[in-house]
């Protein structure tokens, strides 16, 4: 977006333009000034209004009052309560309520106003009570009470909407009072004056919001159809989508009250009340597609509707369909398409962003050449929403990576800023870490990206990564020179990033290390510290004795979680005594609690935004690292070999117990490791000696092997105990184990912190848990299922049909056996259009063994709600396909 | 809620704006946002085009007439159709008072009559009345025509 001054005041403009402003010059003082007219024994009720206008510019633009200046204005204005004029009458209203008098002045207007609302002008009347409800406080509002009671029900509708809404504002700061108005209130919700009725709505359902069977009441009363405001119609609409949602539907005939209501308000003649209905129908819990669709139909015609704000609503709402039943928008595709070149940019950008959720894989390209010639034209805030839903559907469709790589290089070689560059760059790093094809290609993009990058960060982020992914591709040599290339270009920063980088190729390619040296010795004399001591510790590690030590500390990092090192760091003394690294808690908890949280407040934001689904798999593998590094540290378990999976956290406790303990199972081989994470919440105990006896109570396969208590655990230092047991070498080993903490408690005195010398066993009762198949299946998706698929061979599948009774629908089927087999849904074939009769699921993984393992899962429904499955597996092993079969039938 | 209507002219500047339930300091955020997200398509904008837009739970609707851009901002209740309401009603009474396509000294110079055809038509952030007629004889304490 192009950049705009910001806005001025219009003081501030001192164009030629502003001479031609009655307000040019304006001075606080010198209208105050020329407020005194209003002491003026004749009123000039004209000049009065004049300075009341120049008055109310002074407030809106932004110009205080000091107090003193605040009440002469107030008192002043008030006296002009003595004109008869009405103009300037209607001036004076304002006036109050604008300079809002406090507490102890209002008294000053009160007479007045009360008698003004007693008036027999109507008018008179309608003013006084808004000016009256604005600045009166509780007190004063019981006096007047009665009076607002009549003027709800008024027969002028003006005095009626002004106590209605007074009434609404009044709700906030005195609602006892506001509430003894109910029967009017309802009383008015039957007025024949639209707006009355609208604002009498209004009000009656905040009186009742709290109490549901009202609030039930009064919708199903006027859904019978007395309303026809369509603004009141629209809050019904509301009011009647809040009661389903909390009465769920009928328990007979199964029906969804209220529905009908919803489908006779489609047919309403006005816009607004239609769309508000298609919206609420959309946003019922559970529709179905018989329910959708006559919404959904509504809502296609106003993608075509002249007005802008009706097309902005539709594809708004549909979007939204879109990210939970994209199938239920296909049909609105073409509406949709149309809309790409739609003069508001809003309303192109959400077509859009809908097309790129419902298009299907042969219309990406028709698509991506659309939004190439669209890109120009729009601001860098919908940009980036358009790369994250393209990001989205490159994950959706991994075969499409080339078209989809190649926009957002292209777009990236574009002008735009810093935010919007991140979301491209951030889209690439998804897609090569999720999209092993594409890696090639999407390092190549960004090597000339940072040729020509002004964002120090991006370089360094990319620079980073090339460290990383080069030396493993097919052809390293070729990045050196975009690497080298910063070295010689950038700032001291991005320079620093390109020596890290360079080193990582010459520690890892053997064959580049002589030419790495030589360009690293050329760093030498850089005139920045930290790029020479870099490049200088690199060049010491390269160049002596190869240390696996040293190069796993320089290259790999550290394997303690940093939160542990800047903790230790922090209480750690300058003594001769030298900082002991293995001190270091290696514990992931805390860490690990924080990874945790990150899904949760992202499903919040976009509950199945593909690329978020991505984010958090990476926040997975980079636990399973620290996992696998943690492990390695542990000399009982070093016998091992090879980690295969890491479980994710189960919980063993309740919330908000005084020990918290959760349970992450590590599968090897020939051995399990269960890893109890335990952290005590009481500041009075200390505990020591804590390990956990595991029970088998079913699976005779398992052999306790060793344990690893944990020697001291005060209260909020999370802790970790082990318990390892040997199975036998690669099978699928089945098992449950009862849980009991054990540990020896010591009295903390919280004054002082001490822990007193003598303490005393005790043990804790933790819930059990379970060795499962899906312990042994490790989630590894494939980019192109029909290839891997048709790679296996056909002979080794296994086929089966299983009858799983009746269901409501067959999402949840496909839910329940994907968590069993515990693998990895392809191409977006986790979700089931809802009311489908059938679905095919795909699902990849990779067994134990490091064996490749793919389910085709089929599922039907009848019209007796009977659901029948056909599971089809093709494995590497066609032991492991039987396994597959064993672990549905169990 | 409706938490902003805001009178600039063609070039941002701002000429009359009421916040309803927005803490002082959030104003000056609102108002740069709102002309930045809004220049490029007000550039080419014919008068009484509509444009809308929304932000995070907040919904914003603008159009512009002769020499002034009128911008409704709301949310909850107050969505984009609803606020079309807001704005129709402001449009209109704009119209009614500065005449067709207002200049920004024309506008100015009706000030007054604008802030309670304002007054009229929003209360405290609620929309109180929508009819032009209506407004006009309120802002001029006229009892309304049978």
């Amino acid at each position: 977006m192009a950049l705009v001054p910001p806005p001025l005041k219009k003081d501030d403009d001192i164009d030629d333009d502003s001479e031609y402003s009655p307000f040019y010059g304006i001075e606080k003082s010198a209208v105050l000034q020329e407020a005194r007219c209003f002491n003026d024994r004749e009123l000039d009720p004209r000049r009065c209004a004049q300075v009341i206008t120049k008055l109310l510019y002074l407030i809106n633009q932004g110009e205080t009052f000091t107090k003193n200046e605040a009440t002469d204005v107030f008192f002043a204005t008030t006296k002009l309560f003595q004109s008869k004029d009405i103009g300037l009458r209607r001036m004076v209203y304002l006036m109050i309520k604008e300079i809002s008098p406090s507490s102890d002045e209002v008294i000053i207007v009160t007479s007045s106003l009360m008698k003004d609302m007693n008036s027999k002008t109507d008018l008179y009347r309608a003013n006084a009570i808004r000016v009256l409800c604005r600045i009166t406080d509780g007190g004063l509002l019981g006096q007047i009470e009665r009076y607002l009671k009549q003027a709800v029900v008024d027969k002028n509708p003006v005095v009626s909407s002004a106590a209605l809404v007074s009434g609404i504002h009044l709700l906030q700061s005195n609602p006892e009072i506001v509430k003894r108005w109910s029967n009017e209130v309802q009383e008015a919700v039957q007025s024949k004056a639209p707006l009355v009725q609208f604002h009498g709505l209004a009000l009656l359902h905040q009186i009742r919001q709290n109490d549901r069977l009202a609030l039930s009441k009064l919708v199903s009363g006027l859904t019978r159809g007395s309303v026809r405001s369509p603004l009141a119609q629209c809050l019904l609409i509301r009011y009647t989508s809040q009661v389903i949602a909390e009465s769920g539907p009928n328990t007979m005939t199964g029906d969804r009250p209220f529905y009908d209501f919803l489908e006779i308000c489609l047919r309403n003649k006005t816009d607004m009340v239609m769309f508000e209905a298609a919206r609420a129908i959309t946003e019922l819990s559970g529709v179905t597609s018989r329910e959708l669709t006559p919404a959904i139909t509504v809502l296609q015609l106003f993608l075509s509707s002249s007005k802008p704000v009706l097309r902005f609503a539709a594809v708004r709402t549909l979007n939204k369909v879109a990210m939970t039943q994209p199938l239920a928008v296909t049909s609105c595709n073409i509406d949709m398409e149309s809309l790409i070149s739609d003069q508001n940019r809003s309303i192109a950008t959400l077509a859009i962003t809908t097309l790129l959720k419902t298009g299907n894989e042969g219309s990406v390209d028709r698509l991506m050449k659309q939004i190439t010639g669209f890109m120009p034209d729009i601001a860098d805030e919908f940009k980036i929403v358009v790369v994250e839903a393209i990001r989205s559907l490159c994950l959706k469709f991994p075969q499409k990576y080339r078209i989809l790589m190649n926009f957002l290089s292209n777009i990236l070689r574009e002008e735009g800023g810093f935010d919007y560059k991140k979301a491209i760059v951030d889209s690439i790093l998804i897609l090569i870490r999720e999209i092993p094809d594409a890696k090639e290609s999407g390092l190549s993009h960004l090597c000339e990206f940072i040729e020509d990058c002004e964002f120090t960060y991006l370089s360094t982020q990319i620079l980073h990564l090339l460290g990383n992914e080069g030396p493993k591709t097919a052809d390293p040599s070729k990045y050196i020179r975009y690497v080298y290339n910063r070295v010689i270009l950038e700032n001291a920063t991005v320079r620093a990033s390109a020596v890290s980088a360079l080193a990582k190729f010459g520690v890892v390619v053997e064959g580049l290390r002589p030419r790495i040296l030589v360009l690293l010795r050329r760093c030498l004399y850089d005139n920045d510290d930290e790029v020479r001591d870099r490049a200088t510790l690199y060049l010491s590690v390269l160049t002596d004795e190869p240390s696996s030590i040293k190069e796993n500390a320089l290259f790999q990092g550290l394997d303690v979680p940093l939160e542990n090192l800047e903790a230790s760091l922090q209480v750690y003394e300058p003594s001769e005594m030298p900082f002991d690294l293995e001190a270091v808690p290696r514990d992931v908890k805390a860490h690990q609690q924080m990874e945790k949280k990150a899904p949760t407040r992202s499903e919040k934001k976009a509950a199945k935004d593909a690329s978020q689904k991505a984010a958090a798999d990476g926040g997975a593998s980079k636990s399973f690292e620290a996992y696998e590094k943690l492990l390695n540290s542990i000399p009982q378990f070093s016998g091992f070999g090879k980690l295969f999976k890491s479980s994710a956290p189960v919980e063993l406790t309740e919330a908000e117990t005084e020990y918290a303990v959760n349970l992450i199972k590590h599968v090897y081989p020939g051995h399990i490791v269960f890893q109890f994470n335990c952290t005590n919440t009481i500041s009075e105990q200390l505990l020591e000696n804590v390990s956990v006896v595991m029970d088998p109570l079913e699976g005779e396969d398992f052999n306790q092997v060793t344990t690893k208590p944990l020697a001291s655990m005060p209260c909020g230092v999370p802790g970790q105990a082990f318990v390892a047991f040997e199975k036998p070498e690669g099978a699928c080993s089945l098992g449950k184990f009862s849980n009991t903490l054990r540990f020896y408690v010591k009295e903390v005195d919280p004054s002082t912190g001490d822990a007193d010398e003598d303490g005393y066993e005790d043990e804790y009762q933790l819930e059990d848990s379970e060795v499962t198949a899906a312990d042994y299946i490790l989630k590894a998706g494939v980019s192109n299922f029909r290839n891997a698929w048709e790679s296996l061979d056909s002979e080794l599948e296994r086929v089966d049909e299983y009858s799983l009774g009746v269901r409501e629908n067959l999402q949840d089927d496909v839910q329940a056996v994907t968590t069993i087999l515990g693998m990895q849904t392809c191409e977006g074939t986790d979700l089931v259009p809802s009311n489908a009769r059938s679905h095919t699921c795909l699902l990849a993984g990779r067994f134990l063994g490091d064996i490749q393992v793919l389910v085709r899962l089929s599922v039907g429904i009848d019209s007796q709600k009977q659901v029948a499955m056909k599971l089809a597996v093709r494995s590497e092993d066609p032991a492991v396909s039987d396994i597959i079969h064993e672990i549905i039938n169990s | 809620m409706i938490l902003c209507v805001l009178f600039t002219n063609r070039t941002g500047n701002v000429l009359l704006e009421r916040f309803h339930g927005l803490p002082a300091e959030e104003r000056l955020h609102w108002r740069s946002f709102l002309v930045k997200l809004t220049t490029e398509n007000l550039k080419t904008a014919r008068d009484d085009e509509v444009f809308v837009a929304s932000h995070k739970s907040v919904f914003i609707v603008y159009t512009v007439i002769g020499d002034i851009c009128i911008f409704a901002v709301g949310k909850e209740v107050y969505d984009e159709l609803a606020l079309m309401e807001v704005l129709n009603a402001v449009t209109a009474s704009v119209k009614e008072v500065c005449r067709k396509d207002p200049s920004e000294r024309l506008f100015l110079e009706k000030y007054g009559k604008v802030c309670l055809c304002l007054d009229e038509i929003i209360s405290q952030g609620a929309l109180e009345h929508t009819d032009k007629d209506r407004i006009r004889r309120l802002t001029r304490l006229k009892p309304l025509a049978e």
